[in-house]
C-alpha cells in the first residue's frame, strides 16, 4: 500500500463509486446508473448501499460533497486522495489480471 | 420531509418512505430526501414494480445489517448471539435435547426479546424524557423479573414437589422480555445504531 492512497484492495462497491466519479460530478442516482453501465449490469447498487459507501468514503477522504443547496440532489466528487487510490486499485488489478492471463494461457 | 421531484406520491414510495425509517436517524438525517429522490427515479425508470423491489429489498436488507453490525450496539448483540450459542451447544452436547435445562430455554427467548425491542424503538423512537425512560425500565424491569421468577419456578416445581421443569415455553417466555429489558438498557447505554467508520 501506498502512503497516499486508502488501503487496497476496494471492495467494488467502492472501485466503482470511485469511477463513475471520475471526472465529474454526479448526484445519488446518477452514480447508480452510471456503476450499472461501467460494470455491464454486474453491480446493481440501490440507495441504501449507494450512501453507505459513500459516508464511508467521504469519512476516508476519498470523496466530498460538492456545492449543491437542493438536499434530493447532492453531487459528489473525487479528492485527490480518492484519484490516487482509484489509479493504485487500477494498477493493481491490471496486475492481477495480466497474472491470471498468463497462467491461464500457460493450461 | 423534503418530497422527490415528481407529480404523484405512488404507494411503493410511500411504503418505502415507510421503510426507511429502519435506518439510524442520523443516517437517515443525512440522507432522507436523497433516497426518497433516488427510490422516485428508480420506480420511473422500472420496466416493473417486480424488479423494483426485488433491487430494493436486496440493497434494504445489506445496507441495514451493514448499518447495524459495524454500531456499538450491534456488536454488543452479536456479543450475546455468541454467547448464548454457545451455551445453546454445550447444553445439547452435554445433555442431549434441552428438558431439565430450563436456563437454555430461557436464553431460546432471550435473544427474540432484544430483536422485537430494537425494532420496536426503531419504529417508534426511544422516550427521550428521563421520567419517561425510568417508568419503561421500570414496567420493563418489573414485568421481567417477576414473570421469570415465577416462570422459572413453574418450570422446576410444577406440583410444588421437586424439580421437574415441565414448562419449557413458559421459560422461553420469560427469556424473552428478560430480552426485552436488556436490549432496552443497552440501547440507553450505548445509543441506537450509527454508521460504521470502516470504508
Amino acid at each position: 500500500m501506498n502512503a497516499s492512497t486508502a488501503p487496497l484492495p476496494l471492495t467494488p462497491a467502492v472501485f466503482h463509486i470511485l469511477l463513475a466519479l471520475f471526472g465529474r460530478e454526479r448526484h445519488g442516482y446518477d452514480i447508480m446508473q452510471q456503476v450499472k453501465a461501467d460494470s455491464g449490469d454486474a453491480v446493481k447498487m440501490g440507495p441504501g448501499t449507494l450512501y453507505g459507501s459513500l459516508d464511508r468514503m467521504i469519512e476516508a477522504g476519498l470523496v466530498a460533497k460538492g456545492d449543491t443547496q437542493d438536499p434530493r440532489r447532492i453531487y459528489y466528487r473525487l479528492t485527490a486522495l480518492g484519484r490516487s487510490t482509484l489509479r493504485a486499485e487500477t494498477e493493481r488489478l491490471s496486475r492481477v489480471a495480466l497474472v491470471a492471463r498468463r497462467q491461464l494461457g500457460s493450461a | 420531509m423534503t418530497v422527490p421531484v415528481r407529480q404523484k406520491e405512488s404507494w411503493s414510495l410511500r411504503l418505502y418512505a415507510w421503510l426507511l425509517e429502519l435506518y439510524p436517524p442520523a443516517f437517515l438525517q443525512r440522507h432522507r430526501a436523497e433516497m426518497l429522490q433516488n427510490f422516485a427515479d428508480l420506480e420511473d425508470a422500472a420496466p416493473s414494480k417486480a424488479k423494483l423491489w426485488v433491487l430494493i429489498g436486496k440493497d434494504l436488507t445489506m445496507s441495514l445489517i451493514l448499518q447495524f453490525f459495524g454500531s456499538r450496539l450491534g456488536r454488543y448483540v452479536i456479543s450475546v448471539l455468541v454467547v448464548w450459542i454457545l451455551i445453546f451447544t454445550v447444553g445439547y452436547l452435554r445433555g442431549g435435547s434441552t428438558p431439565g435445562h430450563p436456563v437454555l430455554h430461557v436464553f431460546g427467548g432471550f435473544l427474540p426479546g432484544m430483536l422485537a425491542t430494537y425494532i420496536a424503538m426503531r419504529l417508534y423512537g426511544t422516550p427521550q424524557h428521563s421520567s419517561q425512560i425510568i417508568y419503561v425500565i421500570g414496567v420493563l424491569g418489573a414485568l421481567a423479573g417477576f414473570a421469570w421468577i415465577v416462570l422459572f419456578l413453574i418450570g422446576h416445581f410444577p406440583n410444588g414437589s421437586a424439580p421437574a421443569v415441565r414448562n419449557p415455553a413458559l421459560q422461553v417466555f420469560g427469556g424473552f422480555l428478560l430480552g426485552m429489558l436488556s436490549m432496552y438498557i443497552a440501547t440507553h447505554v450505548y445509543g441506537m445504531p450509527e454508521n460504521s467508520s470502516r470504508a
